[in-house]
């Protein structure tokens, strides 16, 4: 199935930087509809009112990370099967293997190329 | 049978300085004491006297050279206000990097090609912000740990804040919080190639 290009994606950063690189690349794949969020709480929060096609998530953030924010995502009915990325630069193993039980679906290193972006989302969600 | 002439000490857990001066009583009521085997004992209590003494005095140096508590305060400011700084430079160079990608689609290729993958280069470059800043308050914490550290040293050693070492406390970290380490040093994280085949990619 084709991807939609015009489904809501979620990006969630603490660094501002980050959520307009991250904002500029998906607009080079011609992703369009973007939602932004500094922490975990407000994604949560933004992602219960919407119907999300993706959430791409910064791990290291307070009061809630990442993990936390992927843990909720994928207790949660509505939510758990939402294709989740983390984004990081948390890049130890015990890292990776925490989070892959957690549930996520893919996992880039920051800093990362505007390539292995689309690789990881199109892993996710489909060639585009 | 002789008896040391020293008061016994009223308080359990004196400062350092008062343990010092009680120490050095005793030492001194041992020296009055008509016993031949006193010798090594008030040898061994000369000798941590001594030791008390000389580190208390290099501890005071050291807070008043090394880790004085107002040049640590400065050095983690100095390195915060870095990673503002290079905030404000990178949003800066991003703006550019927009208008060289939105003069893209006014020109035709091969200019256009050539100027959108340069903005996505600065694009990608722009992350450094990102890691750096991670980077630069993994030292700022580490100053500030310093900081507390020899201050609570200088309490316990009588020269500086004994109230201050009494705030401090040291939290172990675990669980998710022990996930929480921000950027490798180049020579030992894990690449994006590494992290694939952990995951199964």
């Amino acid at each position: 199935m084709a991807v939609d290009k015009k489904m809501p994606i979620m990006i969630v950063d603490d660094y501002n930087t980050m959520l307009r690189i991250m904002k500029n690349l998906l607009r080079q794949l011609d992703f369009e509809n973007i939602e932004e969020a500094s922490d975990g709480s407000a994604a949560l929060q933004k992602l219960k009112s919407g119907h999300f096609g993706l959430v791409i998530s910064d791990w290291n953030m307070q009061p809630v990370t990442g993990l936390d924010l992927l843990r909720s995502v994928r207790a949660d009915a509505q939510l758990k099967h939402l294709p989740f990325i983390m984004v990081t630069a948390e890049s130890k193993t015990e890292n990776v293997i925490t989070a892959k039980q957690a549930g996520v679906s893919n996992y880039i290193v920051k800093p990362f190329t505007a390539d292995t972006l689309k690789t990881k989302m199109e892993s996710v969600l489909g060639p585009f | 049978m002789s008896r040391i002439a020293v008061t016994p000490m009223t308080t359990f857990a004196p400062h350092i300085d008062e343990a010092q001066a009680y120490l050095d009583k005793v030492i001194a009521s041992l020296h009055a004491l008509d016993r031949r085997e006193k010798q090594p004992l008030i040898g061994i209590l000369e000798y941590l006297s001594q030791y008390i003494s000389s580190t208390r005095g290099e501890v005071a140096a050291l807070r008043t050279t090394v880790a004085d508590p107002v040049a640590l305060s400065q050095a983690s400011d100095e390195l915060e206000e870095i990673v503002t700084e290079t905030a404000n430079a990178t949003n800066t160079i991003m703006s550019v990097a927009e208008d060289i990608e939105a003069l893209s689609r006014t020109v035709d290729d091969p200019l256009a090609g050539s100027l959108l993958v340069a903005a996505t280069r600065i694009y990608e470059a722009c992350a450094f912000q990102d890691v750096t800043g991670q980077r630069i308050t993994k030292v700022v914490r580490a100053v500030q740990h310093i900081d507390q550290k020899i201050g609570l040293l200088a309490g316990l050693c009588g020269t500086g804040s004994a109230s201050s070492a009494a705030t401090i406390k040291e939290v172990a970290r675990s669980g998710d919080q022990a996930l929480l380490n921000g950027p490798q040093l180049a020579a030992t994280a894990q690449t994006q190639d590494d992290i694939d085949r952990l995951f199964g990619n």
